[in-house]
């Protein structure tokens, strides 16, 4: 079993099936990347680098967009 | 008029608008148009992943606005210049409403984390503009380490009381060397051209335009109201006075 920690969401996928990088992790949930960006073990990836950077199982990733605020 | 300039950028308006609490997309845009506003602020948070459907910055013009991330959220300095950090790589902008909030209730900022962050950011090539508490002495502190503005509250965020920091407002608007943006807690027109009359360089409005029936025209009326206020300051106001001091001759009255 692969566990990818998202968002504070534990996410499970069966051994070798989890999402190789982080444009695949979006592609699997669905998310669109504009105006995305992402923290691997609290570190910044810019969009350019979504589909170089490798996860792999154990990691904590945050998915961050900017939204409405005063 | 003469134009507000914020590290050396010129702008014709001086009414910062937020983009939080619009009921859609659509109002929010017209709303920032009718407000005339040419800077935008905007928050950053967690993707909802179960539920991937926020789109509402997309109405937003970049070419028109200029995006002013907050760090709203964040709870001391670490929080905060992590979230400017991810902002930065989110817009590639490298201006940031500093935000430093422990307290929920009151949403009061942190004087000591705020300053910490505006340290930090500063260094890193940040244009910081803090919200901060209406204190002069911490107005000053954040001039001298380099901060482009500082945006001292008018009254607790999303309030509408309006301005009851004034005496301290004075002081600060008195003493700056850089803009004072009053930030938070203006509620009405009036309360903004009140603090342009005073002499404030610019104010940012969200909840008072957002959650009005009709933004839109509110988003207007801000507009108008600023313009006033910013007019009658530099128009120098008459002096108040205890007594009254007739308008009219007090000569060629018809009566003997």
């Amino acid at each position: 079993m692969d566990v990818l920690k998202v968002n504070g969401v534990e996410k499970q996928f069966a051994e070798g099936e989890a999402p190789g990088t982080v444009s695949d992790l979006l592609d699997h949930l669905g998310v669109n990347a504009a105006m995305v960006v992402a923290e691997v073990d609290g570190r910044i990836v810019q969009r350019e680098e979504f589909g170089r950077t490798k996860l792999s199982t154990g990691q904590t990733i945050e998915l961050v967009r900017l939204m409405g605020g005063g | 008029m003469e134009r507000l300039v914020i590290a050396e950028k010129g702008f014709d308006s001086r009414l910062l608008v937020g983009t939080g609490k619009f009921a859609s997309p659509e109002v929010m845009a017209e709303s920032l148009e009718a407000a005339g506003a040419e800077i935008v602020t905007v928050a950053l948070r967690r993707v909802d992943i179960e539920n991937e459907n926020d789109d509402t910055l997309a109405a937003i013009d970049r070419s028109r606005y200029l995006l002013l991330p907050n760090t709203s959220g964040a709870r001391d300095a670490e929080e905060a210049i992590r979230l400017a950090k991810l902002a930065h790589a989110a817009t590639g902008i490298n201006w940031v409403k500093l935000e430093v909030t422990p307290d929920p209730y009151y949403l009061l900022p942190d004087p000591i984390e705020t300053l910490k962050a505006a340290e930090v950011l500063v260094k890193d090539g940040f244009v910081v503009l803090p919200y901060i508490n209406a204190d002069p002495i911490l107005s000053k502190r954040l001039e001298d380490v380099g901060t482009a503005t500082v945006m001292p509250l008018a009254s607790p965020i999303g309030s509408n009381q309006g301005l009851k920091t004034r005496a301290s407002l004075e002081i600060i608007i008195e003493q700056a060397t850089v803009p004072v943006v009053v930030d938070a807690g203006l509620g009405l027109p009036s309360h903004a051209a009140e603090a342009m009359e005073m002499g404030a360089d610019a104010v940012l409005v969200n909840t008072a335009i957002a959650t009005a029936a009709d933004p839109v025209a509110m988003g207007e009326a801000f507009k108008l109201a600023v313009e006033a206020g910013r007019t009658a300051f530099l128009s120098g106001p008459a002096a108040a006075k205890r007594k009254a001091s007739a308008s009219s001759p007090l000569t060629g009255f018809l009566r003997d």
